[in-house]
């Protein structure tokens, strides 16, 4: 009974819905205050993005025609609990998160490959050609992404001694230090921040969505609630997508005690999940969108490249 | 297969109301239709209906961003319609008016380029260092944009010795960012993957295709009105055509930005060669019989007023051949063979504006499709 209660609070408190909205929310606020600050423009105040989902959850759901089916009504929900889901599998306030398998790892990439499955199959089923042209330039771009993404996780897998649990890798750490201080994941770690940013879509990978050429890509036809909910589940993603990051590269969640006062882990977790999408602000600010051609073949030369380096090094040094 | 995208009539890309057919295989174009109409506001039937001296003031809302050189394209027209001589001091205060006129255009076409490839910091920088053009058309002629220092035989207003210190230092900082935003263009390796080798317009395309100005001027195309049929008082004025080789995005952008400051170094030499004396002639009510051609160098290209006068205060009749409406053909090499990610960056990078390049396009409501009507079929029309 207790272990039940406890699995809903952890599904919808902590650190599910409740806390992860919060957290990606914020952070998306934040985001587009920095970036007012640096296009010398006063920017929303950093709540705005509650404002903005408040307002959209309020508004007539309009879905055309066209796109009226199954899989385009079903995916905003899809991607958001699959979101949900990898926050479960990640070690958020201790080494121990709240759901574990034999393979944590493996789970938590592939329900992250949830939402961008889920997106392209949204724009297919919009029956809108930007729709549809966001969605292939979304296959592509995943394919590019993703490889890098997995072989810089691999590496880390490997120093860890090939451990694809998460809580032995945040251990690993506390012994040994941060992956991103050991000399040979320092390309992973460089190659994986790249990666993130063609996950979260964000400039010079905005490709799929680019406004200027394909309106909004797979979300075109979205309105009122269903856009507030993928627009939480992008926020999510955005969480959630450093979070990985911070629990491979960067120690996880490390509890402290600053003149006698016990701080929590999540507490430095998110501090360092806030330095990456600090980061990841800073380069979607002073770069131009790249083409699909060019993107592809910069993720899977240059990330690539350094991910598969750091692989080597960890196995055969 | 190809299928059509639309680009428009309403779309993020476009700031103004146009409608693209384009045809694409994949992401590849194949083919380009364009169908113009949207923002006709028959204009030069307005013309013909006003005095010389409201038409003067219509002519300036041809276009948001260039009223400057549309009024004084009509005023130079108009001019030698008449007869009347422009004092000289009124020459320098027109050139000058223009091209405070040209630096904030081509700021303003630099911000929505840098958009257009997803740019948005550089985007909202280029729009604040508009802002030192703005404020000194503010100064000298009283309003931001639909203002013109120019008026039928002078000079709408004077501009003070006062407001020099302030015109230079604006002038100062102008040339200061443009350097840097030159340096950022040319040397920023998202920019230079985005603009190099797209949008390609050939020296010998843009000879056949009849393109003006920075687009022509991008692909080696020396033209330029200013030089080679100078009015106001650009005949007395040292400044360079500024020509690229390569024809593409990264050109334009590159043409225009030097441009900039060509033109900051334009007005310094106005300032200090202005003479004084009377700012105005006196234009007569009504025209003698006559027919002229008034060309300027808009910020977009060559400019051209047709006026035909009949002895009265109104004009017979009034063509305006807008530097748009004549780069509209060379879109089309330029996008074919390119892919849709180009689109909006290659359409941009005409500079086009609509409303002054619209006219009107008789669709079938039924099918769809745009016809020609005939000069006879239009004679029926009238009777």
């Amino acid at each position: 009974m207790i272990e039940t209660l406890g699995y809903i609070f952890a599904y919808f408190v902590f650190p599910g819905i409740l806390f992860a909205s919060a957290v990606g929310l914020l952070f998306m606020g934040i985001d587009r205050k920095i970036t007012g600050h640096m296009q010398h423009r006063i920017g929303p105040p950093i709540w705005q993005e509650f404002l903005d989902v408040g307002k959209l959850f309020c508004k007539e759901d309009v879905t055309p025609a066209a796109a009226n089916s199954f899989v385009f009504n079903f995916v905003p929900l899809l991607s958001f609990g699959a979101l949900i889901a990898v926050v479960l599998f990640l070690p958020i306030n201790s080494a121990q998160p709240v759901l574990t398998s034999v393979a944590d790892l493996i789970v938590i990439i592939y329900l992250l490959n949830i939402p961008a499955v889920c997106m392209m199959l949204a724009g297919y089923a919009s029956g809108c050609p930007f729709g549809t042209t966001g969605s292939s330039r979304y296959v592509v771009q995943l394919f590019g992404y993703e490889l890098a993404f997995i072989i810089a996780a691999l590496a880390v897998v490997a120093k860890a001694g090939w451990s694809l649990s998460l809580s032995s890798i945040v251990t690993y750490q506390a012994q040994n230090g941060w992956m991103a201080f050991q000399v040979a994941l320092i390309p992973a770690a460089i190659a994986i921040l790249i990666a993130a940013q063609g996950k979260l879509l964000r400039v010079p990978f905005d490709i799929p969505e680019a406004e200027s050429e394909i309106v909004h890509g797979p979300l075109t036809e979205y309105s009122g609630p269903k856009l507030a909910i993928l627009r939480i589940a992008y926020d999510i993603e955005l969480f959630v997508a450093t979070a990985v990051i911070v629990v491979l590269f960067f120690g996880g969640p490390v509890p402290h005690t600053i003149g006698g006062v016990y701080i929590p882990g999540v507490v430095g977790f998110l501090i360092k999940c806030f330095g990456i999408v600090v980061l990841s602000t800073l380069i979607r600010n002073i770069a131009a969108r790249l083409r699909i051609d060019q993107a592809l073949k910069f993720f899977w030369t240059f990330p690539t490249l350094l991910a598969a380096i750091s692989l080597f090094l960890v196995m055969v040094v | 297969m190809t299928f059509i995208i639309p680009i428009g009539p309403q779309h993020p890309a476009l700031e103004e109301p146009t409608h693209f057919r384009i045809e694409v295989k994949g992401e590849e174009i194949v083919g380009v239709d364009l169908r113009l109409g949207y923002v006709h506001r028959g204009i030069e039937k307005a013309l013909t209906e006003r005095p010389y001296a409201h038409g003067f003031y219509l002519s300036q809302r041809v276009c948001g961003i260039c009223n400057a050189t549309h009024s004084l394209a009509f005023t130079r027209a108009v001019e030698s319609v008449a007869g009347v001589e422009c004092p000289d001091r009124a020459r320098y205060i027109r050139v000058i008016d223009a091209e405070l006129e040209r630096i904030h255009s081509h700021l303003l076409w630099a911000g929505i380029a840098a958009h257009e490839i997803g740019f948005t910091t550089l985007f909202m920088l280029l729009w604040r260092d508009r802002e030192h053009a703005l404020d000194m058309r503010e100064l000298l002629f009283g309003n931001r944009i639909y203002a013109t220092g120019t008026y039928l035989g002078g000079a709408r207003v004077d501009i003070e010795q006062k407001h020099i210190p302030q015109l230079t230092r604006a002038l100062a900082e102008l040339e200061k960012s443009t350097k840097h935003y030159i340096d950022v263009c040319t040397s920023d390796r998202t920019i230079i993957a985005r603009c190099t080798g797209v949008g390609v317009l050939t020296k010998k395309d843009a000879r056949e295709l009849c393109a003006v100005g920075p687009t022509a001027r991008a692909s080696g195309v020396d033209f330029d009105i200013r030089r080679d049929d100078p009015y106001a008082a650009y005949d007395e004025i040292l400044f360079d055509v500024v020509t690229e080789r390569d024809g593409d995005v990264l050109a334009k952008v590159v043409v225009r930005l030097r441009e900039i400051l060509e033109s900051i170094e334009i007005i310094r030499q106005a300032i200090d060669a202005m003479p004084k004396g009377p700012i105005r002639a006196k234009f007569p009510e009504n025209v003698p019989e006559n027919e002229a051609v008034g060309r300027v160098e808009a910020p977009r290209g060559e400019l051209m007023y047709y006026v035909r006068s009949n002895g009265t205060n109104k004009p017979e009749r009034v063509r305006i051949r807008t530097p748009s409406y004549a780069n509209w053909p060379s879109v089309r090499p330029m996008l074919v063979g390119g892919t849709i990610a180009e689109i909006p960056i290659v359409v941009a990078s005409i500079d086009p504006c609509f409303s002054c390049t619209d006219r009107v396009t008789i669709v079938d409501a039924k099918t769809g499709k745009s016809r020609i009507e005939t000069k006879e079929e239009l004679r029926r029309l009238r009777k």
